[in-house]
């Protein structure tokens, strides 16, 4: 249950982007089409989903003073987390090119630039201060990469259908992206406040 | 000399003066259809002008309008403990509905329209009508006594920032109307709540104005209210008919009055703390304190049936809907069945009493069926209403921000509507690529 809670708590209820906004930089400029932007948001899914259990072994069994050292190395937290990132994105560059180079060439610049995407080291960060034990941090991570899935998708939806729009010039591209990104932040405020785990008490 | 030609011989000219032009091409194309037909754009059904296609839901809010204005009166005197019975006084509460509804209404017209008007001209092309159909909802989804410098504000920002930004009428991806609700209910939210023991003003039943130190003490006194040019006015004329008046105002709030909607009260106690105030007829018949438009269920089903008929509204998403309500209400009773704990008495209510209190017939009438914010495949349609259905509902329930979730959910499904066209689109080409 309170692997659910997580999970729907860090995909709609606080959303990486929509609520933190974090991740936008990928965010803004991979969402011009359904298409790569659903690339990307499956590569986020994998890379957070396996960095966080990953992470979460580092952060419990090397870095504490419980750990296998003995002594508080948390001043290397930083690094090593991305460290790990760094080699899962090789990892997915590698499959991707592998399989979809049409995919591989549209991502560009920003598919080694999920190592430094905020989404997925906040993801590691917030999982280190909220505490998450390991299910709970597999689900954050599944949770957190679904949210920001549902959310470039969404946008790029919204931005392919803006190319038939007489938008004003000033504000194509970019500028538009952003009042989008404003009022679709407004949108997930709906959902934000509603707390999973008083409903699963009751159960 | 007919009037035809001679509202052509006045037709400025477009080149010297076109915020005039556009002025005259937009009232002119009310009176008379143009002879140019529409080439493109989004509504396309026959020969009917997007202008008249959007006057049908004006016609149909009629109904809401004349009810609301009655409401906002009776709530007004129920509040003071006068005249309880809903027909009682009907010249005094409809006089008091109709003085406080209609600056609310030409303020929302001025400054939509305002500015609809300044693009037009700005742009150079014909005033597009799509203000039209926000401009009579608006009102409708209102508090009775909502500052008037509130609601020129929402307005602009969603006319702006919601329509104009993103290219105009039939361009928007977020409803309009709603915007301007969210708005106000994002950038005053102590008001909106009702919390009147802070700001002194009752935002939600017309008329009542307390006064901070009488407030303290625990009296709640409506101060100075009546304005002489107004209800002194009218008084004149009721007491020459020798009819019933206002009279002075600064009348006492009775002792009943609370100003709780039967969504605040499930909220604390669930079905029977609704119950203990409100009967199901009396959430039916809408005499409730409340938006303006939203709470007169029949007058709204008639409504969206006329617009089911007259093809302007799409019944799929008013079906999917309540479907989506419905089953989300029947899974909320399912699973907190035989419970004792009070926090879930609000999931325990039957679910179809969730069709009696709240705006629920209004938001699926008229807003959820906008044709341009709604996913415009047939089948994404359904799963649009289903959606709106069952994410208003759990805001609704599970929110204890949000006393109401269909605004936020129609906002939230906004967003989902062109992703879910789009993929209605793809399924739909693999079927037939598959066919070939």
């Amino acid at each position: 249950m309170e692997f659910f809670n997580v999970f729907i708590k860090s995909a709609f209820i606080e959303n990486m982007v929509l609520a933190y906004f974090l991740g936008m930089c990928s965010f803004l400029a991979v969402s011009k089409t359904v298409k790569t932007a659903f690339g990307l948001g499956l590569a986020v899914i994998f890379v957070l989903a396996v960095t966080m259990p990953i992470n979460w072994v580092i952060n419990e069994y090397l870095l504490g003073e419980t750990g296998i050292f003995g002594t508080d190395l948390t001043f290397l937290r930083f690094i090593l987390f991305i460290a790990v990132i760094a080699s899962m994105v090789q990892l997915v560059e590698m499959v991707i090119e592998k399989v979809s180079p049409s995919l591989y060439n549209s991502l560009g610049i920003f598919l080694p630039l999920i190592t430094v995407n905020c989404a997925i080291l906040g993801g590691s960060l917030f999982m280190v201060s909220r505490e998450y034990n390991l299910s709970e941090s597999v689900a954050f991570g599944l949770g957190g990469g679904f949210g920001w899935f549902l959310a470039i998708i969404a946008l790029a939806a919204i931005r392919e259908k803006l190319r038939y729009s007489n938008v004003p010039p000033a504000l194509r591209g970019l500028g538009m992206a952003f009042i989008l990104t404003g009022l679709m932040g407004m949108a997930f405020m709906s959902l934000m406040g509603i707390d999973p785990t008083v409903y699963s008490v009751g159960n | 000399m007919s009037l035809l030609k001679f509202l052509k011989k006045i037709e400025p000219d477009k080149k010297s003066s076109p915020f005039l032009h556009t002025l005259f091409d937009g009232f002119f194309t009310f009176a008379y259809a143009p002879d140019t037909v529409t080439k493109g754009g989004v509504h396309i059904k026959d020969g009917m002008d997007l202008k008249r296609l959007m006057v049908h839901v004006v016609l149909v809010l009629q109904l809401c309008y004349a009810f609301g204005s009655l409401n906002i009166g009776h709530q007004h005197f129920a509040a003071l403990g006068m005249y309880p019975d809903f027909l009682d006084a009907f010249h005094l509460k409809i006089t008091y509905g109709l003085i406080q509804l209609i600056p609310i209404f030409v303020v929302a017209h001025l400054v939509g329209l305002g500015i609809e008007f300044w693009y037009a001209a700005k742009k150079g092309h014909a005033i597009e009508e799509g203000f039209l159909v926000s401009g009579a909802l608006i009102p409708l989804i209102m508090p009775p006594d909502v500052p008037l410098i509130w609601l020129a504000l929402a307005v602009a920002f969603a006319v702006i920032i919601g329509k104009e930004a993103f290219g105009g009428t039939g361009m928007n991806i977020f409803n309009v109307a709603l915007l301007s609700r969210a708005f106000i209910f994002f950038a005053y939210p102590t008001e909106m709540a009702g919390d009147t023991m802070i700001s002194g003003k009752e935002v939600w039943v017309s008329g009542l104005e307390f006064d901070a130190a009488q407030l303290a003490e625990g009296v709640k006194q409506q101060v100075s209210y009546y304005h002489w040019w107004s209800h002194g006015v009218f008084d004149n004329l009721f007491s020459a008919f020798g009819w019933r008046t206002f009279g002075e105002g600064g009348v006492a709030v009775a002792d009943s009055f609370t100003g709780a909607t039967p969504l605040g009260l499930a909220k604390t106690g669930g079905w029977a703390a609704v119950a203990e105030v409100y009967t199901p007829t009396q959430m039916w018949w809408g005499g409730l304190p409340g938006s303006i438009g939203e709470s007169c269920k029949p007058f709204i089903i008639v409504g969206a049936a006329a617009l089911v008929a007259m093809k302007v509204a799409s019944w799929r998403v008013m079906v999917g809907m309540i479907i989506g309500c419905a089953l989300t209400g029947m899974l909320m009773n399912g699973f907190t069945a035989g419970y004792e704990d009070p926090s879930l008495s609000y999931l325990q209510i039957p679910w179809y009493y969730h069709f009696y209190m709240g705006s629920f017939f209004f938001s699926m009438a008229f807003m959820a069926t906008d044709p341009v914010t709604a996913a415009s495949t047939n089948r994404g349609k359904w799963i649009y209403g289903f959606f709106i259905g069952a994410v208003g509902l759990i805001i609704r329930v599970m929110n204890p921000a949000y006393p109401e979730g269909w605004m936020l959910a129609i906002l939230f499904m906004n967003v989902f509507a062109p992703l879910i066209d789009h993929y209605v689109l793809e399924s739909n080409m693999t079927k037939r690529l598959k066919r070939a």
